[in-house]
């Protein structure tokens, strides 16, 4: 097998981009067939190429396209297991997603523009995949960095939106700023920066620390992590189909494949560190998320929490498992964000899941495929999410017990989160006139959650439905036995039991009524008010004492005297002719001038 | 090269020369001329431009010497002067639409050809021999003059004392710059420390090192666009030209000098990019703080003497002339329609003017690195090359990457998103841009992503 394919798979979408935002801006839904035509496309193709694949096989092909004096820059492709099963989660979640969108969005006037951002996103993401090295990865990089601003800010005529497209880009911006030196780093160290060499390199010697927390910087960023973290509940801003695929199932993710890509150079204090912060994450995230009333920024909430619980797998030193979670995830809750963008849908755009309730018997497919999703986020044994989750769980407890207990305490968080929304948007009477209003989503909204919520967010832990040579990287699926592990899982599901009764109490958020203290505590964002903060009080006031010296100091007195006064001294003697005002003969002197002293020196030539 | 049994060479004479005889007839004959004429003159003029680099980048070599002016593209040279060709024609196709509107058209026009030769002429002209330097440097003042008499006459605000300011500031470092040329008689071979001080300082004027900038924002904000265009874009890097030739490998003394000046452009400046509030005024701005990674490229060339600092720095210089002028362009056509460059005026202007607010915001991307564009290979280089050198020097270089981003997004997020503001919803205002207004801009852009996409085109002018 050779690479061809995997060209058609990186430039179809790119062609799609180019002829949506190009041809068919006005032509919404020429726009939408042909990108979701591309997106199917391109998961068939890629499934062609991985059913060619042999388990273990590797697929690479490079190019050079130019020459920085001792840094070659070539595009290149390394597909091996890693790549392929994330190829395979981000194309067949991609499709789907597509698929969703072209109900979701029907009455967009802005279909052209959101499909083409769609298209050009999966082009970015799978230069990401297919990458064979840190240059053409961190370009990828940068460019879903840019998709994801450009979809936040689809709505850009509101005035939530573009603040929050900006704080996603700045803040993936700021990671990626470690990310650029830990590159220069490893070029300076190994004088390579494609997979294979740094990876043949770093066996006979070890990356230093450092290079290894530079590496993570970029991970911070595009994953959210702590202290990186806030831009992306605003995201929540874009439209829902692209919060389920960009910032939840692939994007946020392509942190954690760079890091499993990279996993020979980090060093052991660098695991620590990625352990340590994601567990706190996954625990704190979990509980903010019980303290938030809009059904999507819940969603962000758990979706930060699972992003915690992939990075401590990979502080375990288990990107094996880090990348199983990462599948898993992408399909229960593509299948979350999917279904509560139907739920969205159905209630005319109403987010606030105080003002839902009873959409169960009003929405049944929805209802079926979120209940399933949730299980699967819940972990209940044999769901897909238990394979992953309780395997990172089982391995904490075999290796530190205290970020064992963060994340027993992130999975209890979840069941109670998930019982909370279950409660709230489909159980119980209907608290508001949309809600009773509400109806079922179309089949094309209805199918992708069929698929990836009924089917994937179910089977995907015994059966990825997926070549060997994807499924061969992850770890054996593993038979229950009753260890920590399962036991923290059951607790936390009876806990949530519990919870489905505990919010069946109140009209409005039961926790608010009980413990309002607590649930300030956990809705305020403590990192938001302290960026707010350091860039009012801190960055702003010296950047204007900045421009105020630069003006006062440099531009008045280098400039204006110094610069201004010798020929002021010079122009003295001709006041007269050089005289303010008289702008005609200034210009005529400038003239003069330089015509002589051209003058003079092609007489010296 | 061969063409048409004419020497070789003979095209980049034509290139240069062709916008200069079109600019003498407009200036002193163009009141008799017909507008009709005087466009089809200023067409022809460009065509002998356009054509050399089809054939630079179609046979990715260089050429020889030309008969008539002795012009030899070297590699640096060579990029800027294609860049040179696609901004002058994007700023003459301005000029163009702008000749209802202006008073004087003919003088207008024929100057800004004028401007357009001189900066041909000084990037054809090779820095590698005296008499290349002393011609390069002749064509650059030669430049420099239709710029200030263009942005004196034809300026918007503040006009006078910008230009007063820019006159004075770059005789002065040209001066400077000259007597330091001078002293080596004007060969690099021969420069030592007093020499290269003097080029650095008063080539570095030219280009706004820090802390010698306070002349540039003024005259970018107020020029018309298309001198701020040719200027920023391209003029302007005829000073890192000469410092590349003459500095690189023997600053000496002066490396740490160079080191903490650029470093100056690149965080002093970037950060007082954050506080301006006005849209032309941040464009200037920011096009003096990109200066920053551009000499920190030939900084480290020089330090290290490995070449990945130079060829960055050339990439990027490139790449920063097409996005700058777009940006610049596209700020007026934001001015022509919200009737105002204040940031705290403006708002919402991607639903009236979707297509300009698109190219706005690719132009912006451009300028920020991101990577499709050129600038991503020119920052990203400039960053790589600088691997041996300590962490915070790395550090403070790519910190460009979040405070460009975070200025140009602000400033972006002002002007074009959000609700529309009722004032620009009552004014009369045009409408979004026509496919005329488009072509510059885009032609730009293009070239950019075509250099983002294929570095290749600037990086293989280089001895590898």
């Amino acid at each position: 097998m050779d690479a061809h394919l995997l060209h058609w798979i990186l430039l179809l979408p790119l062609g799609s981009a180019a002829a949506c935002g190009l041809l068919l801006r006005r032509r919404g839904a020429a726009a939408g067939i042909l990108s979701i035509a591309t997106a199917f496309a391109v998961a068939g193709l890629a499934l062609a190429v991985l059913a060619g694949l042999a388990p273990g096989q590797t697929l690479a092909w490079q190019a050079e396209i130019g020459r920085l004096g001792g840094v070659p820059i070539r595009v290149g492709y390394l597909l091996d297991g890693h790549a392929a099963l994330m190829l395979f989660v981000v194309t067949f979640v991609g499709a789907w997603i597509h698929l969703f969108s072209w109900g979701y969005m029907r009455d967009d006037g802005a279909r052209g523009r959101f499909f083409g951002g769609l298209s050009l996103f999966m082009f970015a993401i799978l230069g990401i995949v297919l990458a064979d090295g840190l240059l053409m990865t961190f370009a990828f990089w940068e460019l879903v960095g840019f998709c994801s601003y450009l979809l936040i800010s689809h709505y850009f005529d509101t005035d939530f939106a573009p603040p929050a497209a900006n704080k996603a880009f700045i803040a993936n911006r700021v990671g990626d700023l470690g990310f650029i030196l830990g590159i220069a780093m490893c070029l300076a160290t190994y004088g390579a920066a494609d997979f294979a060499s740094l990876k043949a390199a770093a066996a006979a010697k070890p990356a230093p620390a450092l290079l290894g927390f530079l590496l993570l910087c970029g991970f911070i960023g595009k994953s959210a992590q702590f202290p990186l973290h806030v831009w992306l509940t605003d995201a929540m801003a874009g439209p829902t189909p692209v919060s389920a695929l960009i910032h939840a199932a692939t994007m946020v993710a392509a942190g954690v494949f760079l890091m499993a890509r990279v996993d020979f150079l980090l060093a052991p204090e660098v695991l620590q560190l990625c352990l340590w912060s994601g567990a706190a994450m996954a625990a704190l995230a979990g509980l903010c998320a019980l303290a938030q009333t809009d059904i999507k920024k819940s969603l962000a909430y758990s979706t930060l929490a699972h992003l915690g619980v992939m990075g401590a797998a990979l502080g375990l030193g288990r990107a094996d498992l880090a990348l199983l979670h990462m599948a898993m995830h992408a399909f229960f809750k593509a299948t979350l964000f999917l279904g509560a963008g139907s739920v969205i849908h159905g209630c005319h755009h109403g987010q606030d899941m105080l003002r839902m309730g009873g959409l169960a018997s009003r929405m049944r497919l929805t209802f079926a495929a979120f209940l399933a999703a949730t299980l699967s986020n819940c972990a209940l044994p044999f769901l897909a999410g238990w394979y992953s989750k309780d395997a990172i769980l089982e391995a904490a407890h075999g290796s530190s017990i205290g970020a064992f207990a963060l994340l027993a305490l992130a999975a209890v968080a979840t069941c109670l989160y998930s019982a909370r929304m279950i409660r709230l948007v489909f159980l119980g009477e209907a608290r508001s006139e949309e809600a009773r209003a509400a109806h079922e989503s179309p089949w094309t909204m209805t199918l992708p959650l069929v698929v990836l919520g009924l089917g994937y967010s179910i089977i995907a832990g015994t059966y990825l439905g997926l070549p060997a040579a994807a499924v061969h990287v992850l770890p054996k699926p593993m038979a229950f036995h009753l260890g920590a592990a399962s036991a923290v899982g059951l607790a936390a599901l009876l806990l949530g039991l519990g919870a489905l009764r505990f919010y069946g109490r109140s009209s409005g958020d039961a926790l608010r009524d009980a413990a309002p203290g607590a649930y300030r505590a956990l809705e305020r964002r403590w990192m938001d008010d302290a960026y707010g903060w350091w860039i009012d009080r801190v960055q702003q006031p010296a950047i204007e004492v900045l421009a105020f010296l630069d003006l006062a100091l440099v531009n008045g007195l280098a400039g204006k005297v110094l610069a201004g006064g010798i020929p002021a001294l010079l122009g003295a003697a001709s006041r007269r002719l050089f005289h303010a005002g008289s702008v005609r003969a200034n210009a005529a002197w400038f003239t003069a001038g330089a015509a002589l002293i051209a003058a003079l020196l092609l007489g010296a030539l | 090269m061969t063409v048409l049994a004419l020497p070789a060479g003979s095209l980049l004479d034509a290139a240069v020369f062709a916008p200069l005889a079109a600019g003498a007839l407009l200036l002193l004959a163009g009141r008799r001329l017909e507008t009709a004429w005087q466009v089809i003159a200023a067409n022809l003029a460009a065509l002998p431009a356009l054509l050399q680099l089809g054939f630079l980048l179609s046979e990715g070599r260089l050429g020889g010497a030309s008969p008539l002016g002795g012009f030899l593209l070297e590699p640096l040279g060579a990029a800027l002067f294609g860049m040179t060709v696609l901004v002058g024609a994007a700023a003459l196709h301005r000029a163009l639409r702008q000749l209802g509107q202006v008073e004087l058209p003919h003088l207008y026009l024929g100057l800004i050809l004028i401007l357009w030769s001189g900066t041909l002429g000084a990037f054809a002209s090779p820095l590698s021999t005296p008499s290349g330097v002393l011609a390069a440097y002749v064509y650059h003042e030669f430049a420099l003059i239709p710029t200030f008499v263009l942005t004196l006459f034809w300026g918007g605000d503040g006009r006078r004392s910008a230009a007063m300011q820019m006159a004075v500031t770059l005789t002065l470092g040209a001066m400077v710059g000259l007597a330091g040329l001078f002293l080596c008689d004007f060969q690099p071979s021969h420069a030592e420390a007093p020499a290269i001080g003097l080029i650095l300082l008063g080539f570095g004027t030219l280009v706004s090192l820090f802390p010698f900038h306070s002349w540039a924002a003024p005259v970018y904000s107020a020029a018309p666009s298309p001198v701020a265009m040719l200027h920023a874009g391209a003029l302007k890097k005829f000073g890192l030209a000469v410092i590349a030739a003459f500095g690189v490998g023997r600053l000496g003394p002066w490396s740490d000098v160079l080191l903490w000046l650029a470093l100056g452009n690149t965080v002093l400046l970037g950060a007082v990019c954050l506080a301006q509030r006005d849209l032309k005024q941040l464009v200037s701005w920011s096009s003096v703080a990109h200066m920053g990674p551009i000499f920190l490229g030939l900084w480290v060339a020089d330090r290290t003497g490995q070449p990945d600092g130079l060829v960055a720095a050339a990439v990027l210089m490139t790449a920063h002339g097409l996005a700058a002028a777009a940006l610049f362009a596209l700020s007026n056509d934001v001015r022509a329609r919200a009737g105002t460059y204040r940031l705290d005026e403006l708002g919402g202007l991607a639903g009236r003017a979707p297509v300009l607010a698109a190219l706005f915001i690719a132009a912006t991307m451009a300028s920020i690195g991101l990577p499709g564009f050129g600038n991503f290979w020119g920052e990203l280089g400039v960053f790589l090359s600088l691997r041996d050198q300590s962490l915070w020097i790395q550090a403070a270089a790519a910190s460009t990457v979040v405070l460009s981003a975070v200025y140009m997004l602000r400033a972006t997020a002002s002007t074009f998103h959000g609700p529309l503001r009722p004032e620009l919803a009552a004014a009369e205002s045009r409408g979004d841009l026509g496919w005329a207004d488009r072509l510059g801009p885009l032609a730009l852009l293009a070239a950019s992503l075509v250099l983002g996409c294929y570095p290749a085109i600037v990086t293989r002018l280089f001895p590898q």
